[in-house]
């Protein structure tokens, strides 16, 4: 129950977090790839602190197998496109439609029905190569992936295997802090264009299952990494940065619970020196990044064990599963001998051919990506926990760049849009994008604060306001009277008032008890409804304590 | 009948040119790492089928293994045709051994036979008309789905 509150929590696109992997450092706030630092996750470890010691000694322990094993980690991800049609048919591409009901003769499979490739899948297969810093195939085609299974109508799979649509890439990525940080920069073998087969759901009772063909076809574009991953944080992160950058891009919503973004990690270990890789396995069924590194590292000691006890040639090449429930990972039925898929090369498919103008004009149109953007953040001066925080979330960086283009200081945006209101969207379960704070008003909020016109305190309020009900700085301002008293005049009306109406304390302030001079302070801050500027206001105050006689 | 099998010899024969020997690594679901290796190895065969087109012997290719064919191809055989159509397979391969003399050194690979690519489709949805008569003619369609054995790993 208690691993519910630590694993990833996805709401929107501007989303929570709360993790296992606390457990390496559980006295941080942790902030994951995908969401924000939050009172949650204090909370998790408040209310399971039994979770937290087993989980350090388990960190421990794989500590110590990584000084005499290295891990070699590549992931496969597939990304499900967002286009509004399949791959080579004119059905709609939805999540969630009534099953069996987006469907034709082509996705379907029947006899004489030819597929035609939707332009959209092209375009951002380049668009997501050409993010990854891909070599991009100006010629590719597409093969035939043949093999039988129910959710496959057409007994094969369109798909490319040798002459992939990108490939020869990398991405670089930071490490969250409370993982060490650290840039790392990862392969990437290659990029494909590719279709989807039907999903299947298995009854518990009876010997049958069901189909539904609406994922039929639907175009997915598979990422192939280098084995250049050496642990499960690397992983999980690599991970991470795919989704990032999918919707960055608008490829893709990237949501791992909906399907649209499936990663299969296939990991050996080799005893540290070695220079042959060790037996390969093969992990599916992830759902979530945190489980990746679960998974990856239960594999590592699961496998180091073998090693350890000599028996190093039971580490079998195989798929095993994740057990979310066990917590590890269990074999598969394991198959006699290797898939054969006889590729061969799809004669309904005419070659995709690219022109380097076309690819030109693609590049010229990418957005400014995650890398880029953690790069500019940080030369203008932010930490990287800032850094990460808002080149997380596209939606979240382009506020964040909007408010500074208003000439909003750097630092108090993102402490602003970092605390308060991050904590809001956390509240109301909202992204950033359907807030009713303008980043106009964001900006002058900042402003009028730094300026003098309004408290920090006053500031806050003003935020509240603006988020539940819209509206404009300068409107409340004027609307409720805000504006700072700065005047030290009319300051020092209202401390000899407050002074004279409270002559005890001043007594006991003056036999010793200094700190009632937040005492006084808080009752000037009263009169003046909080509009008393606080350093004035303690400066006047001081004279007066110190020296009335 | 024959084609399938044929294009099944094809991909599958270890000793193809056409397709770089790699291949055979690679149709496993768990091949290895650097696949990059076999795309550059794919556009060098084409270039060296020359270079075995002057001994003829070594251009003598394996019997088909039909009995495995049918297997893959979930064609089921008797003896009788298992024999008759390894003739038949035979044959064809031959054909395909003859072409691997034509000296192809100063030829660029073709990807694909045809003039050019394109015939793309706008991202536009169109709703099929008679999805009602393709559910019809599903055999097990209960409840909005396909009902089918249950079946828990690929091949």
């Amino acid at each position: 129950m208690s691993t519910t509150l630590l694993r990833t929590i996805q709401l929107n696109q501007f989303s929570l977090l709360g993790t296992a992997l606390i457990r390496r450092r559980s006295n941080n706030v942790s902030v994951r790839c995908c969401g924000s630092q939050t009172a949650t996750t204090h909370e998790a470890k408040q209310t399971s602190p039994s979770r937290v010691a087993p989980k350090n000694h388990k960190s421990n322990k794989l500590d110590e197998i990584l000084r005499d094993y290295e891990a070699v980690i590549g992931i496969e991800t597939h990304v499900q496109l967002s286009t509004l049609t399949k791959a080579f048919c004119s059905c709609s591409n939805n999540y969630g439609s009534v099953p069996n009901t987006s469907i034709c003769p082509v996705c379907m499979g029947l006899p004489g029905a030819l597929p035609v490739l939707n332009s959209k899948v092209v375009e951002f297969g380049v668009r997501l190569g050409l993010a990854l810093n891909c070599e991009l195939s100006l010629k590719s085609k597409f093969d035939r992936k043949q093999y039988f299974y129910p959710d496959l109508p057409k007994g094969y799979q369109i798909s490319q295997f040798d002459i992939p649509i990108a490939s020869g890439g990398y991405v670089d990525l930071d490490i969250p802090l409370e993982f060490g940080g650290g840039h790392r920069r990862f392969g990437i073998t290659r990029v494909h264009m590719e279709e989807d087969a039907g999903k299947s759901l298995h009854s518990d009772t009876g010997d049958y299952s069901q189909v539904d063909l609406n994922r039929a076809g639907v175009p997915l574009l598979e990422i192939v990494s280098e084995p250049d991953m050496r642990s499960g944080v690397e992983a999980a992160e690599y991970a991470c940065e795919m989704q990032r950058i999918a919707r960055y891009l608008g490829v893709s919503n990237g949501n791992m619970q909906e399907g649209s973004l499936r990663c299969d990690v296939n990991i050996s270990i080799r005893p540290i020196g070695q220079a042959e890789f060790g037996t390969k396995v093969e992990i599916k069924n992830l759902n979530a990044f945190s489980a990746m590194s679960r998974a990856i590292d239960f594999e590592i000691s699961r496998q180091a064990l073998l090693y350890d006890q000599g028996k190093a040639d039971q580490i079998v090449t195989e798929t095993r599963l994740w057990d979310e429930g066990a917590q590890k990972t269990v074999t598969m039925r394991k198959k006699e001998g290797l898939a054969d898929y006889r590729y061969f090369p799809e004669p309904d498919l005419p070659e995709v051919i690219l022109t380097q103008e076309y690819v030109d004009s693609i590049r010229a149109s990418l957005p400014e990506l995650p890398e880029a953007k953690r790069r500019r953040y940080e030369a203008m001066g932010l930490g990287m926990q800032d850094v990460l925080f808002l080149a997380n979330d596209v939606s979240v960086a382009e506020y964040f760049d909007a408010v500074i283009g208003k000439g909003a200081e750097v630092k108090l945006a993102a402490n602003w849009i970092m605390g308060d209101i991050a904590a809001y969207l956390k509240n109301e379960k909202l992204s950033i994008n359907d807030m009713k704070l303008t980043t106009q008003e964001l900006a002058e909020l900042i402003a009028a604060i730094k300026d003098g016109t309004i408290s920090g305190k006053i500031g806050k309020e003003i935020l509240f306001e603006l988020l539940a009900k819209g509206g404009t700085v300068k409107g409340m301002i004027k609307e409720k009277d805000l504006v700072q008293i700065t005047d030290p005049a009319e300051i020092e009306k209202m401390v000899i008032k407050v002074v004279s109406e409270n002559q005890k304390q001043l007594e006991q302030y003056r036999s010793g008890k200094t700190k009632l001079q937040g005492y006084f302070a808080g009752q000037v801050m009263k009169m003046s409804k909080g509009k008393a500027n606080p350093g004035l206001l303690n400066k006047i105050l001081l004279e007066k304590l110190n020296a009335k006689d | 009948m024959a084609t399938r099998a044929l294009l099944a010899v094809i991909s599958a024969s270890p000793n193809r040119r056409f397709i770089s020997s790699s291949s055979i690594r690679i149709q496993s679901s768990l091949s290895s790492f650097s696949r990059l290796n076999f795309q550059r190895h794919s556009r060098k065969i084409h270039r060296t089928a020359g270079s075995y087109s002057s001994d003829k012997e070594s251009s003598v290719l394996p019997p088909p293994d039909v009995s495995r064919l049918a297997e893959t191809a979930r064609i089921s055989l008797t003896p009788g045709e298992i024999e008759e159509c390894e003739t038949k397979i035979r044959r064809v391969i031959d054909w395909f051994g003859q072409l691997q003399q034509v000296d192809v050194n100063s030829v660029e690979p073709a990807i694909r036979a045809d003039m050019d690519g394109g015939n793309l489709r706008d991202d536009s949805p169109e709703t099929f008309e008679n999805r009602d008569s393709i559910r019809a003619s599903i055999p097990s369609f209960e409840e909005a789905y396909l009902k089918v054995p249950k079946i828990l790993n690929k091949e």
